[in-house]
């Protein structure tokens, strides 16, 4: 035994633990509930907007609270959707970049899968970008990993080794194959939805971690 | 590379290691399912519901002889089942499951043929006492995203040494890979190999989940009851005086809002006790005192 096994492990849950301060639930009074993450510490969530359909919506954090969240922009051909809180000061997730990204990388993905809360699943990078098999090629920068996602983990972070934000979880395509929007798209999506209102420190708000 | 090496050497040396305690289960027309050697003295642990009879059942071990297997007893609440073989086998060495984490690498292991299988994956989920689907109480949520093979029902989620963390189990949810924790298996094989079987209460009654009047809902902060729909003739249920129709709200000082609740009270310790409930009956509330009997 070379120890790497046990080092590993160490090092997944506590990167995981530190990515889950900034996993939300994100309600929608109905049936089920989708997943967020905290994008920008004074409010800003991003999920998927099939997660966003109704009008009114709430957010559970992971400190317990529940607060009522406003739609502030939703683009369903990108499956994202940016949300507002009245909360401040809140764990941001850090950002990555899915154009780095190589097959065969270890990534995660985090939600609450049937409503399991804050559950993880992992697996390697089968690819990034539009020329995957079997994906919508209107829709570009996929982020594909060999994962399991399920009804729950809509809108929750897909994740690198080190903790960074490299897509939106968005859809299964089969069994152990999850797709994401890529983390570029994202900011992409909040430049152009929100950029007129607010500033760049908010959509690469990275340095706020 | 090294580590990638390492990590590969690491898994390997770790499946060989639960390798020497895992053996094939035949006892199903179809599939064989994996079993766990859980004692020197030859009991064997299982799924309950991949030993689909009672006897002409055998036992792939490990060295790749088959033996001859009796059934020692089975709880198909928590889908465990025991069996005995004669001879002298390699127990495995078990962990509780405190010191798991969700993101941890862990193997599922079946052997569903001769030789073992092993799947990677990730803890998704940890958490606390649950109840399977048949009323099973669980000492943890234990969820995986390894995937599970067929036959591998009744192998082991093995940890970084190559310790058991508990029995996996196809049938315990749908979509999911759940685990059965060490001190949940510990629990039930104590009690099938002294008794054969786990003990679990009994009413008698069919019923389904139905809205309470505006006025009670209000009054107890409860949304819900269960309507019997059927309460089989000289059961505890018939003879504790309960009617088709009643709404059982409220028993022995628990809410009952859905089956859940129900097959929570009506646990192997209490049989044979009386307790309280209340129904509500014609639109009145009345008190009951129910004992409460013995599955068969």
């Amino acid at each position: 035994m070379s120890g790497v096994y046990a080092q590993l492990n160490s090092a997944l849950s506590g990167m995981i633990g530190s990515v889950l301060r900034s996993v939300v639930q994100v309600r929608d009074g109905s049936r089920g509930a989708g997943a967020g993450t905290i994008w920008h510490r004074d409010g800003l969530i991003i999920t998927n907007a099939h997660v966003a359909a109704n009008r009114v919506l709430q957010v559970a954090l992971p400190d317990g609270r529940v607060l009522d969240a406003t739609v502030i922009a939703r683009d369903e051909a990108r499956d994202l959707a940016a949300l507002s809180i009245g909360a401040r000061d809140l764990p941001t997730i850090p950002l990555g970049s899915a154009r780095t990204l190589q097959a065969g990388q270890w990534v995660m993905a985090l939600g609450h899968p049937w409503g399991v809360t804050n559950a993880a699943t992992g697996g390697v990078l089968i690819g990034v970008g539009s020329n995957l098999p079997d994906i919508d090629l209107a829709r570009r920068d996929w982020v594909v990993a060999d994962l399991h996602l399920r009804p729950g983990n809509s809108g929750g972070p897909m994740i690198d080794v080190n903790g960074r934000l490299i897509g939106v979880n968005t859809l299964m395509t089969g069994p152990g194959v999850g797709v994401a929007v890529s983390v570029d798209t994202a900011k992409d999506f909040l430049r152009e939805t929100l950029g007129a209102t607010t500033t760049d420190s908010v959509i690469d708000s990275a340095g706020y971690v | 590379m090294s580590v990638l090496h390492d990590l590969s050497n690491d898994l390997a040396s770790a499946v060989k290691t639960a390798s020497a305690s895992l053996v094939r289960v035949e006892a199903r027309r179809r599939m064989s399912a994996s079993g766990i050697v859980w004692s020197a003295d030859g009991l064997i642990l299982t799924s309950n519901h991949g030993v689909e009879r009672d006897d002409n059942l055998r036992v792939g071990l490990p060295d790749g002889s088959v033996v001859d297997a009796t059934l020692v007893g089975r709880d198909p609440t928590t889908d465990v089942a025991v069996l005995r073989v004669a001879g002298t086998l390699t127990p495995a060495t078990w962990v509780e499951t405190a010191d798991v984490q969700v993101g941890h690498l862990v193997l599922a292991l079946g052997r569903p043929e001769g030789d073992v299988q092993a799947t990677l994956g990730v803890v998704s989920a940890v958490s606390g006492e649950w109840r399977t689907m048949a009323g099973g109480r669980v000492d943890v949520y234990l969820q995986t995203d390894v995937v599970m093979y067929p036959g591998f029902s009744g192998g082991a989620l093995i940890g970084a040494d190559g310790a058991m963390l508990g029995m996996n189990s196809s049938s315990l949810a749908r979509g999911v890979s759940l685990t059965l924790p060490t001190v949940t298996l510990k629990r039930v094989v104590a009690t099938l190999a002294t008794h054969g079987r786990v003990k679990r209460g009994y009413l008698g009654v069919s019923a389904q989940p139905v809205r309470l009047p505006a006025a009670l809902e209000t009054q107890l902060g409860q949304e819900s009851g269960l309507m019997l729909t059927a309460v089989e003739s000289g059961s505890p249920a018939e003879t504790s005086g309960l009617h088709l129709g009643d709404t059982l709200y409220h028993i022995a000082g628990q809410p009952v809002r859905q089956m859940d609740d129900l097959m929570a009270v009506l646990s192997g310790d209490r049989v044979g006790q009386s307790v309280p409930a209340r129904v509500l009956r014609g639109g009145q509330s009345i008190d009951v005192s129910i004992t409460i009997g013995e599955r068969n």
